[in-house]
């Protein structure tokens, strides 16, 4: 009966099924173990010179040069162990071991594998170039931002970041609101920070961009950097911006970087009507920019039903000296100052 | 570049190294090995502190991230113990701000961050040693 | 009465409940596995996509874009543990975050044991109050070297959710998490779990990371220093149905994108979103599923952009049930607060608004969750009694069991498979034949336990159904709700 043979039949196939997953299972775990070991026999002549010229041990070339003689398969797990020691070392060693790289072709074979089909091997070929510093492969790396697998674009720009290519900035940046492809804002942000002073008017234009992500990159890069040039912009998101994190971003950045000047736009946004978090984000700003322009502004807020609101507005106030502490007069006994008062006292007994 | 010179009747100065990385274990062994010190080389946090506790060394070199007991935890361990004032070294990647307050706090002697220069680890134990004595 | 005469009476019972649930519980039964199966081919894409991702992983060590966490531990009689917990959780491997806890009105000596080890003084402090609370607060109290990132908050005694929305009065930073004091967390748990809101700090309000049973293994300072499986086998069992809930469940669902109910999970939240939406609800049962429910809601209905991401990866251990009488609570508890929940957001099912929570979700759970045991336990009883009764084919009826219980134990190997390739966090061989032998043997009693503890939490919350009612109309649904 169909029913039946029905029955068997789906019996048979949920069994089989259990045993081909156990097999899987061990199959997996014993493929591990074997590469692993596999992967240690071969390096195993290969270590002591490894190890020699990685510890800078290395003056006259020739565990360098036994290295460069290495062949088949051997050459590929070494260089990929290359690859592994260059995020951990630096100065004369890794650049030693970078020219290994170059005489095994790794460098060439890289530039190749970043249009190869599998997106491991092209995130891999990236990160390679850039602990090669190999600064002639920026255009490629720029196109690979645009790749279609998220860790072929972090790749990219994690290379691109540590090649420290200014021109690199503007793309790194613009990736991170490509629809569908985004870069992750965390990798850029990460990127950004290695690349020199010539990225302030990249931040600046980024500032503007239409995509929220973007613009909280390049307003917390901006804080960060020092770079003043963006000020303008800065207040004008913190005034208007639709996001309210990247508000909350600029507030911070207009802290680190702003002037006496500053404390007026900052100070609008500590206003009642606005979110809490913005307001507090804003209070601290005010703390950070040390003007005392803002010490009206802070001393209205001491009243303010929020007590965390209140006790950052008298911490910022003890800080901003003694036209700060004179505003606190009146405000003795209020938790909140007396509180800001404790934790300061209390961060400078440990000092 | 090698370490202080000191009487040939003493034995060499012990250094403990700490690192779950058999590549870097490996490469500060060998540096610190040729500048002439007696390394001990452990894979893990637990090592750490058994061979810390079993033979207090004149210095340590631990790297944070280090699976099961860290290196701030088995750093945390040596500063509890009677050999307290060991000097120790951590070994961190990049831009752990929080690593190195947390390590300092704790008391860290000093700090290097990777991708590090291994001369420069060299002259830093160097210096600590020194300092030491 | 004799056998011989109640026998026919039956029989003819059974039979005829045989024939009119037959074709409904066959639909059940094919729909439910042929959902399991395509969770767990979502779940093998994914994997497949984050195997890549990890091979590739470039090592972020969250500096920049890093969001900084505030970590809420509630404590009620923890003097055992708790200043190892805290200490531990201090020196987790992240740039910025603190640690809150909230001394529940303990009777013990926890915060003592806490004032003694971090040298705290007080602070005449007053906490925000953004999340209304009954209970009244007793003291603020931070360390004295003014540096360490603590602060420990003492109250009345009013439960664990009041417990934690003091937390997160007190909180100071974007991102908010909710632990227990007997949880181990990896030291680069924190890393993994705020990953998607550094990677999309804008859109990103929750996160939820993999937990995993620490029965066994070997834990010094607060870190576990070696993974070893569990020692008996009600812990073992628990392994696997971990390993189903996290390495599947969660990320089947995540691939397609509808959906992450973060319950049972390591969940982190932003702080600001979880203040909008009220906190936890001290009356409800559910406590982070219902707030995820709560969040869901709220972000759909203000037509806001927003994700909801989970990590696989495990960030936090815990000590899992041993004993049949605790297990025996905890599932009752989880399945009561499984049905408050559904119920009060019931709202939400198959409105477009909603989205794939509405259509997909929800729905999944009422079906494929709450009503499951007791159409299990329908089949519980009604086949051996039909065999008894010779109403069916023996070798029919087995060979259905077979081929029942057979897919639930494949379901369990799919996610073992994942966790080998992923993971591999157990490197003894040893592990592997007691996690297969485990899936095998849940089947044969600890499920059908399960299914009545289910039953009996949903029960009694059916019961006790009006003081329930009386908190649920706070979230916004009227009675007549369509």
């Amino acid at each position: 009966m169909v029913g039946g043979a029905l029955l068997i039949g789906a019996t048979v196939a949920v069994l089989g099924g259990c045993l081909l997953l156990v097999v899987t299972v061990v199959v997996v775990r014993a493929a591990r173990h074997s590469r692993t070991r596999r992967d240690q026999m071969l390096l195993s002549p290969l270590r002591a010179p490894l190890i020699t010229v990685a510890s800078g041990e290395d003056d006259d070339g020739s565990a360098a040069e036994q290295l460069t003689w290495a062949t088949g398969v051997s050459r590929t797990v070494l260089d990929g162990n290359i690859v592994q020691l260059l995020t951990k070392i630096r100065g004369v060693p890794a650049e030693q071991l970078v020219r290994v790289l170059e005489v095994h072709g790794a460098v060439e074979a890289a530039v190749a594998d970043l249009t190869h089909r599998s997106s491991v091997r092209r995130a891999r070929a990236a990160q390679l170039l850039g602990l090669a510093q190999a600064g002639h492969t920026v255009p490629l790396l720029v196109e690979a931002l645009r790749d279609e697998s998220v860790e072929v674009r972090n790749s990219a720009a994690y290379a691109l970041g540590l090649i420290g290519d200014a021109a690199a900035a503007g793309p790194v940046l613009a990736a991170i609101g490509l629809p569908d492809r985004g870069l992750p804002a965390a990798t850029a942000a990460e990127a950004l920070q290695s690349m020199g002073v010539g990225i302030s008017e990249v931040l600046r234009e980024g500032l503007g961009d239409e995509n929220a992500r973007t613009r909280m990159v390049a307003a917390h890069l901006s804080g960060q950097r020092s770079f003043t040039r963006g000020l303008p912009e800065l207040r004008h998101l913190l005034d208007h911006d639709t996001d309210l994190t990247v508000r909350e971003t600029c507030a911070a950045a207009i802290g680190r970087l702003g002037r006496g000047e500053d404390a007026a736009v900052l100070a609008r946004h500590t206003l009642a009507d606005e979110p809490l978090s913005l307001r507090r984000a804003c209070v601290q700003a005010l703390g950070e920019l040390g003007d005392e322009g803002a010490v009206p502004t802070l001393a209205v807020l001491l009243d303010d039903p929020d007590p965390r609101l209140a006790e950052l507005a008298a911490s910022a106030l003890i800080e901003l000296g003694p036209e700060g502490s004179g505003a606190l007069s009146g405000h003795e006994d209020d938790p909140a100052v007396r509180s800001a008062r404790l934790m300061a006292s209390l961060q400078k007994a440990s000092a | 570049m090698s370490a202080p010179a000191g009487d040939p009747d003493v034995s060499p100065v012990r250094v403990l190294v700490a690192d779950d990385d058999a590549d870097i274990r490996d490469l500060v062994e060998f540096k610190l090995t040729q500048a002439g010190y007696a390394v001990e080389a452990v894979p893990d946090g637990i090592s750490a502190w058994e061979a810390f506790a079993a033979n207090p060394p004149q210095l340590a070199v631990l790297d944070v991230m280090m699976p099961g007991l860290s290196g701030i935890d088995v750093l945390r361990k040596i500063r509890e113990s009677e050999f307290g004032t060991v000097p120790v070294l951590l070994l961190s990647a990049k831009s752990r701000d929080s690593d190195v307050d947390t390590g300092f706090a704790v008391g860290a002697d000093d700090y290097v961050i990777k991708p590090f220069s291994p001369r420069e680890l060299l002259h830093r134990v160097n210096g600590m040693l020194a300092r030491a004595r | 009465m004799s056998w011989d005469g109640i026998a026919p009476g039956l029989r003819s019972f059974v039979v005829w409940a045989m024939d009119v649930s037959s074709v409904p519980i066959l639909v059940y039964f094919v729909l439910i596995n042929s959902s399991l199966l395509l969770i767990i081919l979502l779940a093998y894409l994914e994997f497949r996509a984050q195997q890549r991702r990890r091979a590739t992983a470039v090592s972020w060590q969250g500096a920049g874009l890093a969001p900084g966490v505030s970590l809420l531990v509630p404590a009620y009689n923890e003097e055992a543990g708790i200043v190892m917990a805290v200490k531990s959780f201090l020196t987790l491997r992240y740039p910025r975050h603190e640690v809150v806890v909230v001394d529940d009105g303990s009777s013990d000596e926890t915060f003592a044991r806490l004032e003694a080890a971090f040298d705290l003084v007080q602070v005449p402090r007053e906490l925000p109050h953004e999340i209304p609370v009954r209970a009244t607060v007793l003291g603020i109290f931070v360390p004295r070297d003014g540096r360490t990132r603590l602060v420990v908050v003492r109250k009345e005694n009013s439960g664990r959710s009041e417990a934690i929305n003091v937390a997160i009065n007190a909180a100071s930073e974007p991102l908010v998490a909710m632990i227990d004091g007997d949880s181990i967390l990896e030291p680069d748990g924190l890393l993994h779990v705020t990953r998607p809101f550094a990677d999309d700090p804008t859109r990103m309000v929750a996160t939820g990371g993999a937990i995993r049973p620490v029965n066994g293994s070997r834990v010094v300072s607060g870190r576990i220093v070696r993974v070893e499986m569990p020692q008996t086998w009600i812990p073992r069992i628990q392994l696997v149905e971990y390993l189903r809930a996290f390495l599947l469940g969660r990320t089947g669902w995540s691939r397609l994108g509808g959906l992450i109910l973060i319950s049972g999970a390591f969940g982190l939240f932003r702080r600001d979103v979880v203040v909008e939406v009220g906190g936890l609800d001290p009356g409800s049962i559910g406590e982070d599923f219902e707030l995820v429910m709560r969040i869901h809601k709220r972000m759909r209905d203000q037509g806001r952009d927003y994700k909801v991401e989970f990590v696989p990866e495990p960030v936090s251990w815990t000590e899992v049930p041993v004993t049949a009488k605790v297990l025996r609570n905890q599932r009752r508890r989880w399945h009561r607060g499984l049905w408050e929940t559904l119920w009060a957001y019931r709202g939400m099912l198959f409105r477009r608004k909603y989205g794939r929570v509405g259509w997909v979700a929800l729905p999944y759970y009422w079906l494929f969750e709450l009503i499951a045991p007791l159409l299990e336990l329908f089949g519980i009883l009604i086949v051996p009694l039909a065999l008894v009764l010779g109403v069916v084919n023996v070798p029919f009826a087995i060979l259905f069991l077979v081929l029942a219980y057979g897919y639930a134990v494949l379901v369990t190997l799919s996610a073992m498979v994942v966790d080998e390739w992923a993971f591999h966090k157990h490197d003894r061989w040893r592990a592997i034949w007691q996690t297969i032998a485990a899936s095998v043997l849940e089947n044969i009693g600890y499920r059908q336990a399960t299914v009545w503890w289910r039953l009996e939490g949903w029960w009694s919350s059916l019961r006790g159904k009006k003081h329930v009612w009386g908190v649920m109309t706070r979230t916004g649904f009227d009675e007549g709700a369509p």
